[in-house]
């Protein structure tokens, strides 16, 4: 196969009038959704990879500053986005048949710019996490009439910048048919595998920090677990990688300090151990360009050429795609070594 | 491994400014799809203050996928492969039913080499379909016509190496080797042989001894004894004589073939080895001066010649590296002139000893992995595989595994086996194509827990056409179809929490289509109780918001539903409770439509008593017994009945004045436009003055009734 492969594709005009800050496809990756400084955020039909020309996608206004972060829920909630704002509000919008786009609510607990918002692993019911510069995190549990409870406290000191979910399942205990063994109790709600799943997420601040949350149902709170130490500067972003069918989990942290660090835990005992990605072994790209080779000649091993934005793991969990503030997106694997080897470099 | 690189096109930045984009405080920005392998790339600030509002841009999102989707003949080959991949599993699945040493019998070996021939004649097939000039009406070809030639010389080394006739593991390999050889790699061309043959002295043609000296050494007896027998018209007699000797040799050089046991076809080797040692002889009185025709030297090239049929080593290497042969050449020209019992386990010496002197073509894959394939290196031509083409790695490491070929230990940091690895890499690629995801997920499912949880991510994203534009048919039509096709493939791995999943949000989504029928069947069949009672809801909402009318339309969907239920065990008891009640309740409404007040009047009453009816439906169930309390002359219900419905209104009277009223009153407030439990109470007043006047009507009645009897 060719080394260097060409991506042709028709862009989806968002028509924003301002720059995007995300976009996140659906479940079935048929619909994108974008948010923009210019507050709005827009829902566009994806067919075969291109923007449905017929359909100039809907425009979501609500928000009265830049809207950071998109999510959607699990479709088997329905149609429902989260989005998040610079003017400190978590709006819930819902696709309803004949009413197009509405939304169906308003979560105004934070006092600063809310940055972040995940929606739980379906299993969990509809959860939705929301970090904030105020150095709160808050978790909103959604009821069937669409009300919902919101638990908030403080996760970081000077602001949280993003949240991410562990899947439902803890890793290892996934083979348990779930039918059979375990009677489900109505009462206790969506969730059908309770013994057996987890609400834990975890949470990048601009203390370095990321720290890990779990609910106790003992209590009916969220506790601090864990806090993982590393970055030298703010916690960007922070990815929880689905379940890949082994008894490990793995978190990917991009920050401020120009590095991504992939926290490795081999079960549920062990602790967290971090491994910083290594953009120099990308240097092994036959047609680097040029500005990459030198800017990656010019950083410390382990360190990436500017800030990192954003990681985004695949389906799978096998691949992750991260974002640095050089203009580039690159993809990484965790070869049978256990070492994470850059496989793709995308450049605008 | 060296990263790929890819651009965009059309590029997001026009090249030259990328330096201008990052000063300005942008960069990139990807998500992942969980669609198919791709991400969507789009431009984002690095700064707050990086937005720099600008009309003239778009603010595209690009979709590039890091692979390359496979198209036209690739799909098909993709798509037929898979079916012979699927046949071997099933044989594989069969032999864990039987003893364990069952996959090194005979039987067992003799499948797995038919399903591998299998395999080699499809990409044959495929070959020589990309090999014809034709215009093609699925686009133009992904592949070369010569990268399947690859895969199949490749795969069929493999089969001729690895994959013996069960029984013929230690028999002699020469004789396959060459004609594998032959077959791949034709030396020397039919053009050649033509011209040569067109010529009434060939040995004056430069090209003459090199041909001849191929023909032999490939063991193409009959182009050589032609043009052996061209040099008895040749000058000199004493090549002459010579010719006359060899010919004989040539024609009756011992075939493996033709022996039915080795003992005899080692004899004759050694018999027919005496001969050529004659010839030599016989040569070797010829005089020095006598070596020359015109040209050249015809004594050196006819001495490379029956050097070959001597079997020496160096002569068959030397003639090789003139012609331009390569180490194949050698090794497969040794099992037939220096050895010719030579076995398959001897061959990585051979091998190794030839590969040092002419070592195998870097810079390319094919002769790599036939390099790897020779020396007995499974592991190393399954990376070189890879690197051709991951289909060709994933096929080799499926066949090589239950051969014993490949450690069958995970290895400790991916807990993934090596056929595994190749297998899930293949499938990786294959799901670049959503449209193929049956494809994708019978790889994924053979590969053990980790194939198993990556497959489930796929499938329960299989797309249920929920959007109008891409059903063929009916919204309800297309979801029921998509869902059945997604149950059967679930139920053929037994994915049931899968299919639960899917289940579930196909009934979310015929909630949204108001298909309450197809909702609550999937409910069902997800066992997923909660939702069920959500749907039931939605229904009762149907009476809330739209009527009488509508209700009863919609409930009488899910009225089948209550039969399946009731024919099972079912613990969820509460909601099976709901069910019956929307459905009856709709049944009252379908009585009254039908003017059968008698058996509404009773179901009513029924529904109340047996407490089927949930407390906040006792008012609208009181509310709609009015109508019968006060209808014509004849006394619907009985004066116990009344007294029923006394009782409810007289509880929901007495808890709502202790503040529990919305436990009662929620759903009668709801039918109230702009009502509250204020306005709810009072419409409970008109059912108490309807049972007032009931009671005494029935008083009044009672007497008729008496006089009557």
């Amino acid at each position: 196969m060719a080394p260097a492969t060409v991506s042709d594709s028709v862009p989806i005009e968002t028509a924003h009038e301002d720059m995007i800050h995300d976009a996140q496809l659906d479940y079935y990756g048929k619909r994108l959704a974008t948010c923009s400084s210019d507050r709005t955020v827009k829902v566009f039909d994806v067919v075969e990879g291109e923007a449905q020309k017929t359909t100039s996608g809907h425009t979501l206004k609500g928000h009265t500053g830049p809207v950071w972060q998109v999510a959607w829920a699990h479709p088997k909630f329905g149609h429902i986005l989260a989005s998040c704002s610079y003017d400190g509000k978590v709006l819930i919008w819902k696709e309803q048949q004949g009413q197009g786009w509405t939304k169906v609510g308003e979560h105004t607990l934070h006092t600063a710019s809310v940055n972040s918002v995940s929606w739980a692993p379906h299993e969990l019911g509809a959860m939705l996490a929301c970090a904030s510069s105020d150095g709160k995190i808050s978790v909103l549990t959604f009821k069937d009439d669409g009300s919902w409870n919101a638990d908030i406290f403080n996760g970081h000191a000077i602001g949280c910048n993003a949240v991410s979910w562990a899947p439902a399942v803890i890793p290892g205990s996934l083979i348990t048919p779930q039918s059979q063994s375990q009677p489900t109790v109505p009462s206790q709600g969506s969730a059908p595998n309770q013994s057996n799943s987890v609400k834990r997420f975890a949470s990048a601040g601009c203390d370095n920090l990321v720290k890990i949350w779990g609910y106790r149902e003992d209590s009916q709170s969220w506790v601090e677990e864990e806090t993982l130490e590393g970055h030298t500067d703010w916690v960007r972003d922070v990815a929880w990688a689905p379940n890949i069918g082994l008894p490990r989990s793995y978190i990917a942290t991009a920050s401020q300090d120009k590095t991504v660090l992939i926290w490795t835990k081999e079960n549920a005992t062990a602790p967290w151990t971090k491994a910083a990605l290594d953009p120099s072994s990308a240097l092994a790209s036959p047609v680097a360009g040029a500005t990459m080779a030198t800017a990656v000649a010019n950083a410390p091993a382990g360190k990436f050429p500017d800030v990192v934005w954003r990681v985004s793991w695949s389906l799978a969990g096998n691949l992750l795609a991260v974002s640095c503030g050089d203009g580039k997106v690159t993809l990484w694997k965790e070869n049978l070594k256990g070492t994470w080897e850059c496989v793709s470099d995308m450049n605008s | 491994m060296g990263a790929q690189n890819i651009n965009l096109l059309p590029p997001l930045v026009e090249s030259g400014q990328f330096e201008q984009l990052v000063q300005s405080g942008q960069t990139i920005s990807a998500t992942t799809s969980p669609y198919d392998n791709s991400l969507a790339v789009f431009l984002s600030p690095t700064t707050v203050s990086g937005s720099n509002s600008n009309s003239d841009r778009e603010e595209p999102v690009y979709f590039a996928s890091y692979d390359v989707v496979p198209s036209s003949e690739r799909r098909l080959f993709i798509a037929d492969t898979q079916v012979i991949f699927s046949m071997f599993h099933g044989m594989l699945e069969s032999a864990k039913s039987r003893e364990p040493s069952w996959i090194q019998t005979p039987e067992a070996l003799e499948l797995m080499r038919k399903f591998s021939v299998d395999y080699v004649n499809f990409i044959k097939e495929c070959w020589i379909h990309a090999s014809q000039p034709m215009p093609r009406t699925d686009g133009p070809l992904q592949f070369s016509a010569d990268h399947y030639r690859s895969l199949y010389s490749c795969f069929s080394l493999f089969v001729v190496l690895y994959l013996p006739e069960p029984g013929y593991e230690d028999a002699p390999v020469g004789e396959d080797l060459m004609e594998w050889l032959n077959i791949h790699f034709i030396e020397p061309s039919t053009e050649e042989g033509d011209h040569l043959s067109s010529l009434d002295r060939p040995w004056e043609d430069e090209e003459f001894w090199p041909y001849l000296k191929r023909v032999t050494l490939r063991g193409l007896t009959k182009a050589s004894l032609f043009f052996f027998n061209t040099l008895l018209q040749h000058p000199s007699e004493d090549l002459q004589d010579l010719v006359r000797t060899i010919i004989p040799v040539v024609e009756s050089q011992p075939r493996l073939q033709n022996f039915s046991a080795e003992r005899d076809f080692a004899f004759a080797s050694r018999k027919w080895k005496d001969k050529v040692k004659a010839i030599r002889i016989e040569m070797d009185r010829v005089p020095e001066e006598s070596r020359f025709d015109d040209f050249e030297n015809w004594w050196d090239s006819l001495s490379d010649i029956v050097g070959i049929l001597e079997g020496r080593n160096p002569v068959i290497q030397r003639v090789c590296e003139e012609l331009g042969a390569d180490w194949k050449e050698v090794c497969s020209a040794w099992g037939i002139f220096v050895d010719s019992r030579l076995r398959r386990q001897d061959l990585v010496d051979v091998a190794a000893e030839v590969l040092e002197i002419m070592p195998a073509d870097p810079t390319n894959l094919e002769d790599m992995i036939h390099s790897a394939l020779f020396s007995g290196k499974p592991e190393q031509a399954l990376r070189y595989a890879s690197q051709l083409d991951a289909w060709l790695s994933a096929h080799f490491a499926d066949v090589m595994e239950p051969l014993g070929l490949l450690e069958t230990d995970e290895n400790s940091e991916s807990e993934l086996s090596k056929r595994d690895e190749y297998v899930l890499s293949y499938a990786e690629y294959l799901h670049s194509d959503p449209t193929q995801w049956k494809i994708t997920i019978a790889y994924m499912y053979s590969c053990g827990d980790i194939g198993r949880e990556r497959g489930d991510e796929i499938l329960v994203r299989v797309p249920l056409r929920l959007h109008p534009s891409e059903a063929p048919s009916t919204p309800e039509e297309a979801i029921a179809q998509a869902v059945k096709e997604v149950s059967e493939v679930c139920f053929n791995y037994q994915r049931e929490a899968v299919r639960r999943t899917v289940c579930r949000i196909a009934a979310q989504t015929c909630v949204r289509q108001k298909d309450y029928g197809l909702a609550v069947s999937y409910c069902i069949s997800a066992e997923d109780w909660v939702s069920l009672g959500r749907v039931i809801d939605s229904i009762l909402d149907e009476y809330v918001h739209n009527g009488a009318a509508e209700f009863a339309k919609q409930a009488s969907k899910i009225a089948p539903s209550v039969q399946e239920l009731q024919s099972r065990t079912v613990s969820e008891a509460i909601f099976v409770h709901r069910l019956i009640f929307a459905v009856r309740y709709s049944q009252i409404h379908k009585y009254k439509l039908e003017q059968d007040f008698v058996s509404a009047a009773s179901d009513i009453v029924t529904l109340l008593r047996e407490e089927i009816a949930p407390k906040s439906w006792w008012p609208v169930l009181l509310c709609d017994s009015v109508e019968l309390l006060q209808y014509g002359s004849t006394l619907l219900f009985a004066s116990s009945d009344a007294a029923e419905l006394l009782s409810k209104l007289e509880e929901i009277s007495i808890r709502a004045s202790q503040g529990s009223g919305d436990d009662y009153l929620s759903v009668l407030t709801r039918t109230i436009k702009g009502g509250g439990e204020k306005e709810a109470l009072e419409r409970l007043k008109v059912v108490r003055l309807a049972l007032a006047r009931y009671f005494a009507r029935c008083t009044i009645g009672s007497d008729r009734h008496a006089l009557s009897t």
